[in-house]
């Protein structure tokens, strides 16, 4: 395949930069994201950590020997991919083929986008400049005529840390078709794809140590090391040649969260505040994915492993927090407990993008006050104004449209601000529900979301494991 | 009990008590079963899910009274497939023998106690007679929500009103309103029941029969109908129903008046360019385009294709586009009686209003699609 152009971009120290874009204080200090609770590994650590040899994927314990200076950070992954969302949005911006590999890694075919935006480097310059603008985060782009060039161009564009400060790196790096040979054999083996550290001990005997020592082999010997499938791969990656295409995104076709419980729970109270909980979650994260959900699904799983699913599709796409509990619920009120519930989950499903819907059908607004007749007749009827008083603090949303938008906004900024748990349903909560009364309206509610933010409390309840589940 | 009858009269009868079993298991080990009840030689078949109970009686040569409660569907499967003729069934708490011509089956039974219990007996009743209500049920429950996300949604909402019955649904995308004189002996004044729209597709399909009337009891938490030797106990919903009278437009500066069935038609022809969509999309609306002398109906996709049709019409009222769910407007025009549909209209995103030109009992209201 020739006049490929491929582009591969790779964000730097993602999560412990984000981490010190939110707290300027951390700035010039090695920062380490994950194994704060001194097991696990860690996520990401920043330039100034690697210069201690801190690395991604590193047990905790060593990372702490290596640099106890340094800040442990516990991950904030909703923070993550609200900034990957955001870089998404750059590359379609630049590109049409989008694959997206993780929450801070994509390839870019911009084979199509030259004309458009001008050579390779051009472009490759203008994402890092716009990943700059729009995240202020520094990212390394690499390009090349296929995904194994544009890759290695991508880590060779990376800064390298120093005990002096991490010390820039080009930033771009492109390889012209001409030059990849000459780019790649110099490179050690292990730098290729399928390369682990067993292949790499058979290559070591066969005195293979660079790319280009691979190369020099001839097809049928590295066959022979490390068998049919692996050698020929090697072999081409080698010499340069990657055919494997770059896969576009397709949106998830469900976004779900399921808990599993240590013994099972046959409470339908706590599990209905689950439920509700878990329903605001997932109705949170398919607006963050920009798209609104037809089918609400939720899913029981008893002790003996049996497992029930109820599901539920609307004519109209919901995306409201509160459309999605009332939704849920019912759903799980439809099944027996049994003995109790071993896992509990709700998804949503049938997604649609926002704005790519073939229209919006519009619903009556059945909550309006009695004799409140609207003026002129028949105004009040479409529910697409500004937020009106909820009627009853209680009563759930006809269909969860715009009359929550504005309320889900506020959700939306409040957790990303002070956590996933900041905000969640009432009904999600132990004791006494607050009682708002008819009168007051929007304002009154958010007021009472915002002191809720303030009240310091943990997302999830000790003892559940939970999981947030996309599928594809 | 041990008893003897037609197939052909024992398997209508399992196969209207089944359409009270959701067929769903509602929990681990659930109990999915038809009872079959033996009382000298009258057999009493019934299905139920607790919120909807359906029984009927059979005729059979019967010896021993009993109870026995077998797994549904099975069991109608069974007598379905078996040869015409006589059937011959025994059976007691542990086993269930079904034989027929040269075949034998042999069930295990649920425990007759888990059924569900009937309702404690209900108070007096009435006879209605059934040629207005079979049609009118057919007009309201299509406008009844089939999403139990709000349960009152999918109720039927009756009321005494002007000496009638007002029956009222919607699904919260339309209305319907339709007035039944006469039967007013049903309810008292002001009293207001819901009754689930499941059950009242099932005694509309009952009345398409040849009953010519249908006998209501009327409880607190429960309301039974009797259709010759069937009866029907649904357990009526609880809640309030939303207030709909505030949904009607006063009046209408549009009024769009076309012959039903040529409308009907060509909506049918339209829309088959928006066949029923996968579950991840919402239907394609149907556009209608209103002029003076013309309703323009069409359907646009990106990926099939488009279909456009023109109907003659009178229309009064600024032109302009209305777009609607293809199924809700069709369910609209199908539900109107008489030769002439009038279509009232305010603007793109406002109720719309459909009647017959000529009567006043009914009334489709729907909201449209906005098209983004």
């Amino acid at each position: 395949m020739s006049g490929r152009l491929v582009l591969h971009l790779d964000m730097d120290a993602f999560f412990a930069s984000v981490e010190k874009n939110e707290d300027p204080s951390l700035a010039g200090r090695p920062v380490v994201v994950g194994g704060t609770g001194g097991r696990g590994v860690v996520a990401s650590a920043s330039y100034e950590a690697r210069a201690y040899g801190v690395r991604s994927a590193m047990p905790a314990g060593q990372a702490r020997r290596l640099c106890p200076q340094a800040v442990f950070l516990p991950p904030r992954f909703e923070l993550y991919r609200r900034a990957s969302a955001r870089l998404h949005a750059v590359l379609h911006e630049v590109a049409p083929l989008v694959e997206g590999i993780g929450l801070d890694e994509a390839f870019l075919d911009v084979s199509a986008a030259t004309t458009l935006f001008g050579p390779v480097g051009a472009i490759a310059a203008r994402l890092h400049r716009r990943v700059a603008e729009e995240l202020s985060l520094t990212c390394s782009v690499g390009g090349g005529p296929n995904k194994l060039v544009a890759k290695l161009a991508s880590e060779a564009a990376k800064p390298r840390p120093s005990l002096g400060g991490p010390l820039p790196g080009p930033g771009t790096v492109i390889v012209a078709p001409e030059e990849v040979l000459g780019f790649l054999w110099p490179l050690p083996v292990g730098a290729l794809w399928g390369v682990g550290p067993a292949s790499r001990e058979r290559l070591r005997k066969l005195g293979v140590a660079t790319v280009g020592d691979l190369a020099a082999l001839p097809e049928g010997s590295l066959v022979g090391a490390l068998g049919k499938a692996a050698g020929k791969l090697l072999h081409e990656l080698a010499w340069g040649r990657d055919e494997r295409p770059v896969v576009a995104d397709r949106a998830p076709k469900s976004i779900g969260h399921e808990e599993t419980y240590p013994k099972d729970l046959g409470d339908r109270a706590e599990l209905e505040r689950r439920l509700a909980f878990m329903a605001d979650q997932v109705a949170g994260r398919v607006r963050a994915a920009g798209m609104l959900a037809r089918t609400v699904t939720v899913k029981l799983r008893y002790g003996d492993f049996t497992t029930l699913t109820r599901s539920h599709t609307f004519t109209a796409p919901i995306d409201s927090g509160p459309a999605f509990v009332a939704a849920a619920k019912p759903l799980l009120a439809s099944l027996s407990l049994g003995e109790g519930a071993r896992l509990l989950g709700v998804s949503a499903s049938g997604l649609l993008e926002r704005g790519h819907g073939p229209g919006e059908q519009l619903q009556f607004d059945l909550d309006a006050a009695p004799g409140r007749r609207p003026s002129p007749p028949g105004q009040g009827t479409s529910k697409g104004r500004a937020p009106t008083p909820c009627a009853g603090g209680s009563s759930p949303p006809s269909g969860g449209g715009p009359r929550w938008g504005e309320a889900m906004e506020a959700v939306d900024e409040v957790r990303a601000r002070f956590g996933e748990g900041a905000v969640r349903p009432a009904s999600a909560t132990t004791g006494p529900r607050p009682v708002v009364p008819a009168a007051h309206g929007l304002a009154r509610r958010r007021a009472q979301d915002g002191n809720r933010a303030k009240v310091p409390g943990g997302s999830t309840r000790g003892g559940s494991s939970g999981a947030g589940i996309i599928s594809k | 009990m041990k008893l003897r009858c037609e197939r052909d009269s024992l398997l209508e009868a399992l196969a209207l008590a089944g359409r009270a079993t959701s067929g769903r298991p509602v929990g681990p080990g659930a109990l999915v079963g038809t009872r079959l009840g033996l009382t000298g030689d009258r057999l009493e078949v019934t299905g139920s899910d607790q919120d909807l109970t359906i029984s009927t009686e059979v005729s059979v040569a019967g010896s021993g009274d009993g109870v026995v409660v077998a797994p549904g569907r099975l069991l109608t499967d069974i007598v379905r497939s078996l040869e015409p003729g006589a059937v011959v069934i025994q059976g007691d708490d542990d086993e269930l023998h079904v034989s027929g011509g040269r075949s034998e089956f042999m069930l295990r039974v649920y425990r007759a106690g888990d059924f569900p219990q009937p309702p404690p007996p209900l108070g007096g009743s009435v006879k209605l007679v059934t040629a207005g209500l079979a049609e009118a049920l057919r007009q309201v429950i299509r406008a009844a929500s089939s999403e139990n996300y709000r349960p009152v949604l999918t109720g039927v909402l009756m009321a005494a009103e002007a000496g009638g019955i007002r029956m009222v649904t919607t699904d919260s995308y339309r209305l319907a309103v339709k007035d039944l004189p006469g039967a007013h002996d049903v309810l008292r004044e002001d009293q207001r029941v819901l009754v689930p729209s499941r059950a009242l597709s099932e005694l509309q399909r009952l009345l398409s029969g040849d009953a010519e009337a249908v006998e209501v009891h009327l409880g607190a938490h429960d309301v039974r109908f009797d259709v010759g030797q069937v009866r029907l106990i649904a357990r009526l919903i609880e809640g309030e129903f939303p207030p709909y009278r505030q949904l009607i437009p006063f009046n209408y500066p549009n009024k769009l008046e076309i012959p039903r069935q040529s409308f009907l038609d060509a909506v049918q022809r339209v829309r088959l360019m928006a066949r029923e969509p996968a579950a991840r999309e919402a239907p394609t609306p149907l556009r209608v385009m209103l002029r003076s002398d013309t309703v323009q109906l069409s359907v646009i996709t990106n990926e099939v294709g488009q279909a456009v049709e023109e109907v003659d019409a009178k229309y009064e009222g600024e032109e302009m586009t209305i777009a609607f769910n293809p199924q809700f407007l069709a369910d609209g025009i199908e539900a109107v009686a008489g030769d002439e549909v009038l279509l009232e209209a305010q603007d793109p995103v406002k109720p719309v209003t459909l009647k017959s030109a000529d009567r006043a009992d009914y009334l489709y209201l729907l909201m449209p699609v906005k098209v983004v």
